[in-house]
């Protein structure tokens, strides 16, 4: 099913191992979420084309960590800011205008502008390293089908358990439900 | 109003077929089939366009080559008018960038689902906008192969920019909009890319959509931390594209200069980018939904919308000017209120009134719905405030130079030199260039985004 050049291998040395149910409604595939979670699945995985808060709330996902990665960045970005200014007016010290060396309203332009600068930054490696981007290898066997309108919901796993959480996916609604053993 | 031009039945015809298009059943494959088939094969049309745009590109090249290789003279500026058509291609290009961040950003944070239709051509505008403001200040300094003189480096010597200067700040503030908003457009490009590399057959697009979308999945957490992180780029190019703007207008305001030397002068150049900007991809918009038949995924309330911004802005701009020349009349520097007549009826009376009529008079039909639904009356409309917002800088930099506090320079007046009207041709190209190139080889609606419009599919509807 998958088109060549997508992310769908297996990560080195091992096949994929698990259940894939592909769905074509939010409400089944949050259905099925909630079913897997009670019956012990956490560690499955949901591919959408667009993020639903349906199946947000039915993973019980927390808010993104990366709020705190783009604060450090703006911090560092403000403290950096002033520190070049100062530090570099105090290195060469040429007064202009019998005015004070360290004038901080000048520099508060930088500082923001720095500020701005570092926090998007650090934004930009916070999101790449949370969500494990790059990916070469993906842990889940891709479907394009994901990119265009259908909802993917994967159990890892082998033997008895995954096998029931196929019959679980199917019970839900699924429209297809692949074994990868 | 909007088909006065046409027989009774075919207007008739074309509004059926209009609402026809706009009423087209959108499903989410139909979107990725829809957004997609943009990047294909270049048609003729496409080809002529990017050929004609090359050749404009080497006319500008030429005469940039040979004010680098002759020197600066042979522009037109000549003392006391030392920033000339460079500079106010630089504020102008500044100034058309900052829609696509107004629209991306401000709007993002503010819920306006409009947004989602038409934030991808605006982004790229913004990318392209900045790229092409960003030749003009090297090639002003005279020597461009010391650009990098601007930026603060350890050096043996252990000199350091002065950070108190406007032009420093500009230097940060320009290049942080640059780096920022480039992020922003590249990732807010991954799903879509990872949408087109699905269904990619050249193996050249395909590598580099495998490239770009980072090995995108739409999983969960790819999704959570996506989100997490645009949330705050959008809540970080909110204050910068403010600053931005205001940053390049002290560049001028922090001056003596008569003209120059006002405290409006941040919310009056960010108000006027806004302006410019939104017109700018107005035009874009009208011209891509037409060639690609997008009007039912572009639709007339989207344009309506945006000139509604246009009519806002449009407002703010001409409540600047008069304000601007009430406190010339009104405050006691003769040297102001000089300027202020100079500029309206000296020497260059006529780039004063064309700026004046584009920007204030010509936008007050906006008033007018049926203005508003016209996409031939709002195009023609667009290109005026253009022209208007680009003479608006030229105004606000020229007449004050031409009228300095010394009576000796007054009879010296600036002429636009051939090689400074190839060079502003010539960024035209080259913003056109990249433009081109974005439209067929990155997908230019944001097909994720556009899909958050559509019904929530549930087997059982509510």
């Amino acid at each position: 099913m998958s088109a060549p050049g997508t992310p769908v291998r297996a990560p080195r040395g091992r096949a994929h191992r698990g259940v894939m149910g592909i769905f074509s409604y939010v409400d089944d595939a949050e259905a099925a979420i909630r079913a897997l979670r009670q019956a012990g699945h956490r560690d499955l995985s949901v591919f959408s084309p667009v993020p639903y808060h349906e199946l947000e709330q039915a993973q019980e996902q927390k808010p993104s960590l990366v709020r705190w990665v783009c604060l450090a960045g703006g911090i560092a970005g403000l403290t950096g800011g002033f520190t070049l200014c100062i530090w570099s007016v105090l290195q060469w010290p040429l007064v202009t205008g019998g005015k004070e060396l360290v004038s901080l309203p000048p520099f508060v332009i930088i500082a923001y502008e720095s500020m701005i600068l570092l926090g998007g930054l650090f934004n930009l490696l916070g999101m790449l390293l949370l969500a494990r981007l790059p990916q070469r290898a993906n842990p889940a066997p891709y479907d394009p089908r994901f990119s265009e309108d259908r909802i993917g919901v994967w159990i890892p796993g082998t033997g008895e358990a995954v096998k029931r959480a196929g019959a679980l996916l199917e019970g839900h609604g699924a429209d297809e439900v692949m074994l990868h053993a | 109003m909007s088909n006065t031009a046409l027989p009774p039945g075919a207007a008739q015809a074309a509004g059926v077929r209009a609402a026809a298009e706009e009423r087209r059943v959108i499903t989410q494959r139909s979107l990725n089939d829809d957004i997609l088939r943009l990047i294909d094969r270049p048609g003729p049309v496409w080809i002529a366009a990017f050929a004609l745009d090359l050749v404009v590109l080497l006319i500008g090249a030429l005469a940039l080559r040979n004010e680098i290789v002759l020197g600066l003279g042979v522009g037109g500026w000549t003392r006391p008018v030392m920033w000339a058509s460079y500079i106010t291609n630089f504020v102008f290009w500044v100034g058309i960038a900052h829609c696509g961040t107004l629209v991306s950003a401000i709007l993002f944070l503010f819920r306006s689902h409009f947004r989602r239709a038409v934030y991808r051509v605006a982004e790229a505008m913004t990318v392209f906008g900045v790229l092409t403001a960003g030749i003009f200040p090297l090639i002003h300094v005279g020597r461009p192969w010391f650009g990098y003189w601007l930026f603060p480096y350890p050096s043996q010597r252990q000199l350091w920019p002065n950070f108190r200067s406007p032009l420093e700040w500009d230097v940060f503030a320009v290049t942080t909009y640059l780096t920022l908003s480039s992020v922003f457009f590249v990732v807010g490009l991954i799903p879509d890319v990872a949408a087109a590399r699905d269904r990619a057959k050249n193996p050249v697009l395909r590598t580099l959509y495998t490239v770009m979308s980072f090995g995108w999945t739409g999983g969960n957490g790819q999704w959570r931390h996506f989100y997490g992180a645009y949330l705050y780029f959008a809540a970080l190019c909110t204050p910068l594209v403010l600053s931005v703007h205001s940053v390049v207008s002290w560049d001028f305001a922090m001056s003596q200069n008569a003209g120059w030397h006002n405290t409006i002068f941040a919310p009056y150049f960010v108000a006027g980018a806004i302006f410019s900007g939104v017109a700018f991809v107005i035009n874009l918009l009208i011209v891509m939904r037409k060639v690609f038949r997008l009007e039912h995924l572009v639709t007339l309330d989207h344009m309506e919308k945006l000139s509604k911004l246009v009519l806002l802005t449009s407002t703010i701009v001409g409540y600047s000017y008069l304000s601007e020349f009430f406190m010339a009349w009104y405050g006691p520097s003769n040297a102001e209120r000089d300027v202020f007549l100079f500029r309206y009826f000296g020497h260059f009376w006529w780039a004063s009134w064309i700026m004046f009529t584009c920007n204030v008079i010509l936008p007050l039909s906006l008033w007018f719905k049926p203005v508003r639904r016209n996409m031939a009356v709002l195009f023609v409309l667009m290109l005026f405030v253009n022209v208007g917002m680009w003479f608006e800088r030229f105004v606000i930099i020229v007449t004050s130079l031409a009228r300095p506090f010394e009576p000796y320079a007054w009879g010296v007046n600036y002429r636009l030199s051939w090689t400074e009207a190839a060079v502003t041709a010539g960024a035209f190209a080259w913003f056109f260039m990249f433009f081109l190139v974005f439209v067929k080889v990155l997908p230019a609606f944001s097909i994720a985004e556009l899909k958050e419009t559509l019904p929530v599919p549930k087997r059982r509807q509510p």
